[in-house]
């Protein structure tokens, strides 16, 4: 007469917790969750084959679409990698830059990671706090490349402009208040109870099935494995700062809020650093107008704030590349979601996804 | 110890600390601003729709239709037609559309742009685009020397 059975429940694609349109076939037992199936593609946009028909600068901006919570890490992967299959030299004016703006997207982007994350749980307040700091960083960029998301902000060989009059003052005003700003969201979250019985224990993801999966970034050092490719296998001018990799060891949802809050106060400190020494000069290297790579492969890594974020291009020599590969990290990530979310209730999911911290457009491309 | 941890789980302490938090900042000035009525200042560099220029001193329009920037665009946005100058030497813009539809306000046009001093192709600031009519999207030379004819709805 009484019977119990397995239910499918379908999460998304329109959720607001899912950070866009991803879809999650849930089979529930109870509350709990038994088996997930992540259906993913709705954003897919085919970027990889329309970079085989655009020349090596116009796939700049297409970069920017990708990952748009982050985008001046596409850019900078990107520009980076041609160069590498190049051999340029870009000036040190330029690389000094390119680690202040990118290591400011960085903080940019782990603020909206906070601010949603929280806002998943329930913890509205900070999401306001944090897209307040953002707002400064965003009008930084304004300033430096004229645009607010899809920056578009580097060319291959250094960029397109120097920082404008009295951009460096600013940059040292927000790298001087933001720890003190940071200070209230620690204050509001890291002792708070509800915010510890939300995280503490969930979606645990230990270091050898991370490894597994490939899983990089900021999930791969919440499970003690201390990697990170800026330390790893410095690229830019990174051997020159002075910066600590957070590792933590008990894998779960708290420890990822810690690891990221650690790394807003590191790249705080990259930023002071590379203000400090900004060296004088020129800022674009000498390209020609009409960019041949020579013919062969390369892939080129950069650690985003979600992970390792690679490119790989393979030129036969024409001024348009042969096969264009993105490595993005959210993609990557998203794959170990049912393993940590099996057997956990439903609630946690919600957690789970925002610890990931993915972006669509980056797991679809 | 264990009796000041008891004791702090009991009067809520971590709550009322993130509750000061809140209360400060109720008293910090705004940062937002009530759009339709004030708006923001923008940067110099602000990346609005692409539009062309004629030169301050002369008032000629700068555009010699060398068609690079038709040539870089991602999009596709931009169509030139020119023919050559009766004389033979350089061209004659005929015609010169960008599809705003289409246009991903990357700037890449401008970086070619030959003329000198100032590119004859720019990113202007304006942003506000709102229309009943997929036509209107499509700008031709005069529209994007002298701006488009900007629409005012009454509240």
């Amino acid at each position: 007469m009484f019977r119990t059975e397995m239910m499918d429940i379908n999460m998304g694609p329109q959720h607001p917790a899912t950070h866009g349109v991803l879809r999650l076939k849930l089979l529930l037992d109870g509350e709990t969750v038994t088996d997930t199936d992540v259906i993913i593609g709705y954003l897919h946009r085919g970027v990889e084959k329309l970079c085989e028909t655009k020349n090596y600068h116009m796939i700049e901006p297409y970069t920017d679409r990708l990952d748009y919570v982050a985008a001046m890490y596409e850019n900078l992967g990107y520009v980076e990698t041609v160069e590498k299959l190049m051999g340029v030299k870009v000036p040190e004016r330029a690389e000094y830059i390119r680690v202040i703006t990118a290591e400011l997207q960085r903080i940019a982007s782990h603020l909206v990671w906070l601010g949603t994350h929280a806002l998943d749980i329930g913890a509205m307040t900070v999401f306001f706090y944090c897209f307040r700091e953002r707002e400064i960083i965003l009008d930084l960029f304004e300033a430096f490349c004229g645009a607010r998301l899809t920056y578009n902000a580097y060319r291959i060989g250094g960029l397109p402009w120097d920082l404008p009059p009295g951009w460096t003052d600013r940059a040292r005003h927000f790298v001087k208040i933001f720890p003190e700003r940071q200070k209230e969201y620690d204050t509001l979250l890291t002792k708070n109870r509800i915010w510890l019985g939300r995280t503490k224990g969930v979606g645990i993801l230990r270091a050898e099935d991370a490894i597994d999966f490939g899983v990089t970034g900021p999930c791969l050092r919440s499970a003690g494995v201390d990697y990170d490719l800026r330390k790893a296998h410095p690229y830019s001018v990174y051997d020159r700062f002075q910066f600590d990799v957070p590792v933590t060891y008990n894998c779960d949802t708290y420890d990822r809020y810690l690891i990221r809050m650690e790394e807003m106060r590191q790249s705080t400190r990259i930023v002071e650093q590379a203000l400090d020494h900004l060296p004088a000069g020129e800022v674009m290297a000498k390209v020609p107008k009409r960019i041949k790579p020579p013919a062969g492969e390369v892939y080129h890594t950069v650690e985003g704030p979600r992970g390792e974020l690679g490119f790989y291009i393979v030129s036969q020599g024409e001024d348009k590349p042969y096969r264009m590969r993105f490595r993005s990290p959210s993609f990557v990530n998203l794959q170990a979601l049912p393993h940590m979310i099996r057997g956990s209730l439903v609630a946690d999911v919600v957690a789970v996804i925002g610890t990931l911290d993915i972006v669509l457009g980056d797991v679809d491309r | 110890m264990i009796f000041g941890n008891l004791l702090r789980k009991f009067l809520l302490l971590e709550l009322w600390q993130g509750m000061w938090v809140t209360l400060k900042n109720q008293f910090r000035p705004h940062i937002t601003v009530e759009y339709p009525r004030e708006t923001l200042e923008f940067a110099p560099r602000f990346r609005g729709v692409p539009r062309l220029r004629r030169d301050p001193q002369t008032g000629e329009e700068l555009c010699i239709s060398c068609l690079l920037c038709e040539a870089i665009c991602p999009t596709e946005c931009i169509s030139i037609v020119s023919e050559k100058k009766a004389d033979g030497k350089g061209k004659d813009l005929v015609s010169f559309t960008i599809n705003y539809e289409r246009c991903c306000f990357c700037g890449l046009c401008v970086d070619p742009c030959p003329t000198k001093p100032i590119t004859a192709i720019y990113m202007s600031h304006d942003y506000e685009f709102a229309g009943y009519d997929r036509d209107v999207y499509v700008a031709d030379r005069r529209e994007l020397v002298d701006g488009l004819p900007v629409k005012l709805y009454d509240r």
